[in-house]
């Protein structure tokens, strides 16, 4: 019996030694190269549902640090005056209230700054017509694009390794400054920009209940159309999802031909990328968080007020080969099948979407500190 | 001497007994995969999307399949030694993507003399109520209608041609009550290869013709009202069919 006891007791002794050992090691190595922090403290409403962050990029409290800085950092441009949040302002829920952006080449762009909030869900193909397919790969792209920023990405890293704090953070974070890093530091960055307190989602989580004309709003907005059945809708939901109200994340459920331009004169949209016909003239569908503060609208910026984008989706959409059944076929008067295409919306129809709308508007997120710019001084 | 070599003999008949029987528990014990696939067809012919092709069924016109897509839930194995239940299983079965069929593969399914496979057109009740993500069930995706009404269980968009009139088609068939559960036998598909597979095709022609024609013309819309969606759930119960030989004729729903 002694006998193994002593056996065990040496086991043990053994065992703790060998952890102690290894815990020195890991030390030893912590004070070469600093080990990023996972962020922790981090969620999304349930409704909001799944979302994924990429194996090879986790959240860290060092890379959002990171990104948030570069996010606002103008050497980020070749002419050092343009950074991300030039077009992307938060105050406007990151968009510039500018018809399409301009950056240094001072020649407007062919696009409308789009809104970065919940990037996670919807559609995981970024930009008006889908063109990257993560985050990451969006991050560079303004950075290198003539128009936009102009800046060469080799410039760029030999420029932020010169910065001694930038370095820093950079080996914390990645290990490295290089140009994959900092794509990966604004892409998490970009992760956090979660909106979820508009009053839309206090309602959702039972808080508040909504005025009965946003409610009105609310049930427009949530159905489409059926006559037969008396059931009066604005078809909001077949493209913007009920939650996140923003496109679906399937495949290329989240791109839509939402009816701004006839057969002649539709863009490519989702076709310049998948390359199929049936993809012409369809953009991504955005999240409707904070649309109020996000004018002007549609991908071109054509619409400068809400009422406006509400009147083209009750009477001016044009048809064309690739515009969905769903936008011909809804009419609350039942007589889609005959000329011209409207959802016969009445006033006060029109002013309850409008209400329930602007119920999207998430004040703690356009005014949240860890979203502002690091460099500002109070 | 005789006597050890006899004992050795019988030594080494057990130990190739105990490896036999060892590989044979062991390969009883190794779970299979199982591969569905489906196969999109409108009557005789193969899908195209996007193309004024397929005949009106109950009237005039040719009608274009722009969007089609279901839900299929709940896929057993059952048999006489055993059941598998997939879990999470909810598939949104599509034929938008590079592949001409829809594939499922069911992962870790203990090798079992299965004979039947079951599994549900639509959501069941209970994960309709829902709104929790499992499997392909999304509340923010396209088949989702709104947290008060469920999931649409067949989404069919597309439109018929007249001459030069275009009449846009919505069928968005849901409801709880419309929820189908088809049964077919494997008969002589036994599932203990490494792999198996197993073919279905899929008619979206039976949504239209079945227990009744419907002229796209004069219904060329089904939404919420529930008679009509129950008019096509009674049909969609015939869509999936299985193509192996000496499959059931008709699955259990279509009765």
């Amino acid at each position: 019996m002694t006998r193994v006891f002593r056996l065990r007791l040496a086991v043990a002794a053994a065992a703790l030694i060998a952890a102690l050992l290894a815990a020195l090691a890991t030390g030893a190595c912590n004070k070469q190269r600093r080990v990023a922090t996972p962020l922790t403290g981090f969620s999304a409403p349930f409704v909001f549902g799944h979302f994924q962050v990429p194996a090879d990029n986790p959240l860290t409290e060092e890379a959002v640090e990171l990104g948030r800085r570069l996010f606002y950092d103008p050497r980020l441009s070749a002419n050092g005056r343009v950074s991300c949040s030039t077009c992307h302002i938060q105050r406007l829920a990151f968009t510039d209230g500018r018809v399409t952006s301009v950056g240094v080449s001072g020649q407007p762009l062919a696009f409308n700054s789009m809104s970065l909030a919940n990037l996670m869900w919807g559609p995981q193909h970024f930009f008006w017509n889908g063109r990257a397919a993560t985050l990451e790969e969006q991050a560079l792209i303004p950075i290198q694009h003539p128009d936009e920023m102009a800046q060469d990405l080799g410039r760029l890293v030999a420029e932020l390794s010169a910065d001694a704090s930038y370095r820093e953070m950079f080996e914390t974070a990645y290990g490295e400054v290089s140009a994959a890093a900092i794509a990966r530091a604004l892409a998490s960055f970009e992760r956090t920009l979660i909106s979820s307190n508009s009053r839309y989602d206090q309602f959702l989580r039972g808080e508040i209940t909504l005025h009965p004309r946003e409610e009105l709003g609310r049930k427009l907005f949530m159905v489409h159309p059926d006559v037969k059945v008396s059931l009066r809708g604005a078809n909001c939901i077949d493209c913007h999802s009920q939650f996140l109200t923003g496109g679906f994340s399937a495949r290329y459920d989240g791109f839509s031909n939402n009816g701004l331009d006839d057969e002649e004169h539709l863009q490519p949209g989702l076709q310049a990328v998948t390359g199929n016909p049936a993809h012409r003239g369809l953009f991504k569908v955005p999240s409707l968080r904070n649309i109020a503060l996000t004018a002007p609208y549609m991908h071109d910026g054509r619409f400068k007020t809400l009422e406006a984008v509400l009147d083209h989706y009750d009477s001016g959409i044009r048809n064309s080969s690739t515009l969905s059944s769903l936008m011909v076929e809804a009419d609350n008067r039942g007589a889609a099948a005959a000329g011209r295409i409207s959802l016969h919306l009445t006033a006060t129809e029109k002013a309850a979407i409008l209400a329930f709308l602007r119920t999207l508007t998430d004040q703690d997120f356009v005014s949240a500190e860890p979203f502002s710019d690091p460099f500002a001084r109070p | 001497m005789p006597r050890a070599k006899y004992v050795i003999a019988v030594l080494f008949a057990l130990a190739a007994l105990l490896g036999i029987t060892g590989w044979w528990l062991y390969r009883a014990a190794q779970p299979i995969e199982v591969a569905l696939y489906f196969h999109p067809f409108v009557g005789p012919e193969p899908l195209l999307l996007n193309e004024s092709r397929y005949p009106n069924p109950g009237g005039e016109g040719r009608f274009k399949v722009r969007d089609f897509q279901f839900f299929l839930s709940n896929i057993r194995l059952t048999g006489g030694t055993g059941v598998y239940t997939e879990p999470d299983s909810y598939h949104l079965v599509r034929f938008d993507g590079a592949e001409p069929a829809f594939g499922i593969v069911l992962h870790d399914v203990p090798r079992r003399n299965y004979q039947r496979i079951e599994f549900g057109i639509g959501v069941d009740a209970a994960a309709n109520k829902s709104l929790a993500q499992r499997g392909d069930l999304d509340p923010n995706g396209r088949m989702a209608w709104n947290w008060e009404v469920g999931y649409k269980f067949v989404l069919f968009e597309g439109a018929l041609l007249r001459g030069n009139a275009s009449v846009p088609l919505v069928y968005h068939v849901g409801f709880e009550e419309n929820y189908r559960l088809i049964a077919t036998e494997l008969h002589r598909e036994p599932l203990d290869s490494r792999s198996a597979r197993l073919d279905f095709r899929v008619d979206i022609l039976r949504l239209f013709q079945g227990s009744t024609t419907v002229d796209m013309a004069a219904l060329p819309s089904v939404k919420f009202d529930r008679a009509d969606a129950a008019l096509l759930a009674r049909n969609f119960a015939a869509m999936v069919t299985p193509m192996w030989p000496d499959a059931a004729g008709q699955p259990d729903g279509a009765r």
